[in-house]
């Protein structure tokens, strides 16, 4: 199916907080109680609309635990957006949460979108961390936030189409470079005839000066 | 009444019960695997019903279920009954999975078994795998459906693979059930044992074993066939209880490992890498990851000893270089951002086929990226026996031809100068440029003299492509590359005199445009003279802006002189840009250029360079007018008197911690030429060529010297940033040479009819960064070259500013 854009994401967490189940809830739309743990990375895609533009979303769920730490690296690099998923009821995984982020700061490319999510907002009653801790955490950091449940659905579609109007956004102040694979943008194939016209400034004939080593 | 009523059921319950209870979860267990043996023993071969519509996934989910319930009710740890009677063999479905696997009855058996086997182990916390009644199905499996290549389980097998992987990434010492004493020869790993063939008595597809390169070793006898690998809080089965090296995955044994020896995990693995489905290559790799970034370093020394992954892994990569087409065009290479872990997804793409290559130079860096991050995650053992395999098998073996191909040196290059690019792990990178520049003692390296010579082709294409390959050389350099490379002759500073030069020199060339008119001369001295005094105000305002005081420091004094030197190097008739409306873009570039040099050598064992400002500011003195108390101490230092006659740089550098105004240490005799060495030589002689040379190939010689000299090094500092070095006649430096292109040009120029307006317009053209302008045929070359050394000499004034200016601020 054609896209102007495609995203691609990962989601990251620690294990057990419900990455498999937000995934499986934005793209089949259902819920499983029961799920194997994953392994090394499972993969998702599915289509969405922004400002009237078809835009796809291939989205990589990575294995939370610590033995899958060196593959979930690989994926940072190359994503424009990620998911960092907490369980509201497991405080221990939110205060890993310096943790995830120091280590997606560190291999991801500096533009990568980040969207904090706090699941398992149906579990009302076994709560552990408040939403307004959530909150400010997501504040002191520069993420967005927003408490789902992959369980019952709520606010699941947004926190995935929230993250892509960002990079949306993004992409029309030209903050990303969408030339540039690496930084997770792809433009679908009847807008790549456009691509090109990027790359203005730069020092010009002094290019020698502007060529760099950065 | 509805008291009683509910009492009376109770009891006829609990009467109920006593007559037939409830089953227990085993006996649960116990029936649906006697379902699936009833299944079998009346199974006709010959049906095409397929396993899906069967029962038998019903009961194995059912099987699975109990053991991952009972889990749940296990205290610390402990053996449930169901999956003890796996343990123990009395109930043995894990066989049963194999037996389903090799004979695929009825259809689609296989993958059921297989994926079976893979939710077992992902869904219970402690499968047991250490016990020999589920590793060596297990390995049994894998083994009979890797017999098969390209098979269509091979997604499921590859899952079971990594699942195993993952658990040994958990528990390490199970990587010995995957090793050598653990595994079983092939020929009973291949067979099903007879008692599981009687429960299911289906045809093996598997029975001639294939040539398996997995099973070259020769097994000593067959003595391990009951070893026992249960764990300790398990019951320890009646049969095997000899107990003697009867846990393997305790802990991590060292262990000193033979030739033979085999890692069936890491083996089994490998042979997936071929696959056509990039989605079963990819988890593969994951695997290989896994296992390898384990800690423990018996595991890397199985890894880099009894497997050949390290090779496979770097052969696959010469392989996929040698797929790329001879008529790439070297320019589309660089363009390339390729992260391995997403290709997978991308391969279906049709944007593939975006130009002639790209589907192979694609393939090609993402497993370069591959081997990259598997460096830089794997075990220190891993990475270093992976990185000298990457330098054998891939550069001396493949690429180096390569480069002395002269039909294919351009692309040749090219690939490598972005493999150099592309690559962040410190071993990588370190073999990368030792194979580059050369190790040990050796005075003259082969390839770096072909690189050399390669620049200084008439093959624009080459030259251009091997220069940028220089560039990245530089920006990725090693401290021992950097050495190699410039610093090894300027480190003994031979390059120092004690002749001071002409005083006037700078002004004499004026007077070699001597085919002007009298009159004509006078009058573009006069503006001349204006244009330096321009330059000479504007300078200043940027150094109190910048806040250096320029009438109090001598040095800030020198500094003025030097930044002078490069910006007035030009007759102002001849400039594109006399305001020089740039200068503080320049220096803003300088500053962050000179952060990120800073940062990449701030683990070199170089000498500070805190001492510019008295380097500098000294050797600048001696020819200029200064004040007279500087003079006295001068010649103080004149007195000292260096004990070795040859020059030792740290004796030198010693002083200069004093910070006493000094002179240079007397180190060249003046008689002796000063040999720059190969590399500058060749940029020299680019240099002095630029007039008469294309563009692009002038953008990226210029680019590769003020890499040079944002080095924090203080010998090649003031090497290529001093221009009033006092130094023997024949001695070359850069700025002698930038004064000899600058006459050149400025005799050159003015022959050019209309030639203001030529560099008005090229200038022009230049900045506009049209691409139709590239593809224009009547550049003038020379203007254009008029152009990039204007704008370098800004450019080298702008970073022997910014150097001056970090001195400064260390200083303080």
């Amino acid at each position: 199916m054609a896209y102007a854009y495609l995203f691609k994401y990962i989601i990251i967490g620690d294990t057990g907080v419900g990455k498999s189940c937000l995934l499986l809830q934005f793209t089949d739309k259902r819920f499983q109680p029961v799920h194997d743990l994953t392994i090394g990375v499972e993969f998702g895609a599915r289509m969405i609309t922004i400002d009237g533009k078809q835009i796809k979303l291939q989205i990589w769920d990575t294995a939370g635990q610590e033995a899958f730490r060196s593959i979930t690296r690989s994926y940072y690099r190359g994503a424009a957006g990620a998911l960092l998923v907490y369980d509201i009821t497991r405080r221990e995984t939110f205060n890993h949460l310096t943790t995830w982020l120091e280590d997606a700061r560190q291999h991801s490319n500096s533009n990568m979108v980040i969207m904090l999510i706090g699941n398992k907002s149906d579990l009302e009653s076994r709560r552990e961390v408040k939403k307004e801790e959530g909150e400010a955490f997501a504040r002191e950091h520069g993420l967005v936030f927003m408490e789902t449940s992959a369980k019952t659905a709520a606010n699941v579609e947004e926190a995935f189409i929230n993250t892509a109007k960002e990079i949306y956004e993004k992409i029309q102040e030209g903050v990303f470079d969408i030339n540039n694979e690496a930084n997770g943008i792809k433009i679908g194939p009847q807008h790549s005839a456009v691509g090109g016209a990027s790359g203005a400034g730069g020092a010009g004939a002094g290019g020698a000066a502007g060529g760099g080593c950065c | 009444m509805q008291k009683m009523l509910s009492r009376f059921s109770d009891v006829l319950q609990t009467a109920a019960d006593v007559l037939a209870p409830p089953p227990t979860r085993l006996e649960d267990f116990e029936y649906h695997w006697k379902m699936i043996l009833n299944f079998y023993q009346n199974y006709d071969e010959s049906s095409k019903v397929h396993i899906e519509d069967t029962r038998i996934p019903h009961h194995l989910h059912q099987m699975l279920q109990l053991i991952v319930d009972e889990e749940k009710e296990q205290q610390g740890g402990t053996v449930g009954p169901c999956l003890e009677a796996i343990v123990q063999h009395k109930i043995c479905v894990l066989d049963a999975l194999t037996a389903l696997a090799a004979a695929d009855r009825p259809p689609g058996a296989r993958s059921l078994a297989l994926t079976t086997g893979t939710a077992l182990l992902r869904r219970t916390r402690q499968p047991c795998v250490n016990s020999v009644h589920v590793y060596r199905p297990l390995q049994r499996m894998l083994i009979q459906c890797n017999e098969s290549p390209a098979s269509p389980t091979e997604k499921e097998e590859v899952e079971l693979l990594l699942t195993l992987c993952g658990l040994v990434r958990k528990e390490p010492g199970l990587a010995n059930v995957f090793t050598t004493p653990f595994v079983e020869d092939k020929a009973s790993l291949l067979s099903i044992p007879e008692d599981i063939q009687k429960l299911i008595p289906i045809k093996s597809k598997v029975q001639t074993p294939k040539h398996n390169t997995l099973f070259e070793v020769e097994f000593s006898s067959n003595t391990l066939r009951h070893m026992p690998i249960v764990r300790t809080n398990g019951p320890e089965d009646g049969n095997t209880g000899s107990g003697s090296a009867d846990d393997a995955s305790c802990k991590s044994q060292k262990t000193v490992y033979d030739d033979n020896d085999k890692f069936l995990l890491i083996d089994l693995l490998l042979s997936y890498l071929n696959s056509a489905d990039n989605q079963v290559v990819l988890r593969a790799c994951e695997g290989i990851m896994i296992v390898s970034s384990l800690p423990e370093d018996d595991i890397a020394n199985l890894v880099t000893s009894c497997s050949p992954v390290c090779e496979a892994i770097v052969d696959k990569l010469a392989v996929k270089y040698k797929c790329i087409p001879f008529n790439t065009e070297p320019t589309d290479v660089d363009n390339l951002n390729i992260t391995w872990a997403y290709l997978a997804q991308d391969y279906g793409d049709k944007a593939m086929n975006k130009f002639q290559g790209y589907r192979e130079l694609t393939s090609f860096y993402s497993w370069l990226d591959y081997c990259d991050t598997l460096m830089k995650e794997c075990h220190p053992t891993i990475a270093a026996h992976l990185s000298r395999t990457f330098r054998q098998s891939f550069l001396e073996a493949c690429a180096e031809a390569g480069v002395r191909s002269p039909r294919h040196a351009a692309l040749a290059t090219a690939v490598l100068a972005k493999c150099l690019r592309a690559v962040d792990a410190a071993d990588l990178i370190s073999e990368f440029s030792n194979w580059l520049v050369g190790e040990g003692e050796v005075p003259e390296w082969p390839l770096l003299h072909k690189l050399i010579s390669n620049c200084l082709t008439d093959n624009h294409d080459i030259t251009l492509e091997t220069l940028q390959f220089f560039q990245t050389i530089i920006e990725k350099g090693t401290e021992h590359s950097i050495h190699r490379l410039v610093l090894s002759r300027v480190c003994s500073r031979g390059y120092l005199s004690q002749q001071p030069p002409l005083e006037d020199e700078e002004r004499d060339r004026l007077n070699d445009v001597s085919l002007w008119r009298e009159r004509e001369r006078n009058r573009e001295a006069m503006q001349q003279l204006q244009h330096e005094d321009h330059v000479t105000e504007q300078i200043h305002d940027i150094l109190s802006h910048e806040g250096v005081d320029v009438t109090g420091q001598d040095g800030a004094q020198n500094i003025h002189k030097i930044v002078n030197s490069f910006l007035l190097l030009l007759p102002r008739a001849i400039l594109s840009d006399p305001v020089g409306a740039d200068y503080l873009h320049y220096i803003h570039d300088a500053h962050r250029h000179y952060q990120f040099w800073l940062d990449q050598t701030s683990t070199f064992n170089w000498p500070s360079e805190s001492n510019y400002v008295d380097t500098t500011a000294s050797s600048t003195h001696s020819y200029d007018s200064r004040p007279e108390a500087d003079i006295h101490l001068d010649e103080a230092f004149d007195n000292y008197k260096p004990d070795d006659k040859s020059p030792d740089p740290a004796a030198s550098f010693y002083i200069e911690k004093y910070n006493y105004p000094q002179k240079l240490p007397k180190v060249s005799t003046g008689d002796e030429d000063f040999d720059e060495g190969p590399f500058f030589r060749m940029l020299y002689k680019l240099l002095l060529n630029m007039p008469h040379q294309p563009y692009q190939i002038n953008l990226h010689l210029t680019a590769i010297v003020s890499k040079l000299a944002l080095i924090p090094h203080p010998n090649l500092h003031e090497y290529l940033l001093n221009p009033m070095l006092p130094t023997a006649k024949k001695t070359q430096t850069l700025f002698k040479v930038l004064q000899e292109v600058a006459r050149k040009l400025s005799v050159e120029i003015p022959r050019i009819k209309n030639y203001k307006k030529v560099i008005e317009s090229t200038r022009l053209q230049l900045m506009s960064e049209d691409p139709i302008y590239d593809e224009r045929g009547d550049h003038n070359q020379l203007v254009e070259s008029l152009i990039v050394l204007e704008e370098f000499c800004k450019e080298l004034a702008a970073i022997a500013f910014v150097k001056y200016q970090h001195a400064l601020q260390v200083a303080r």
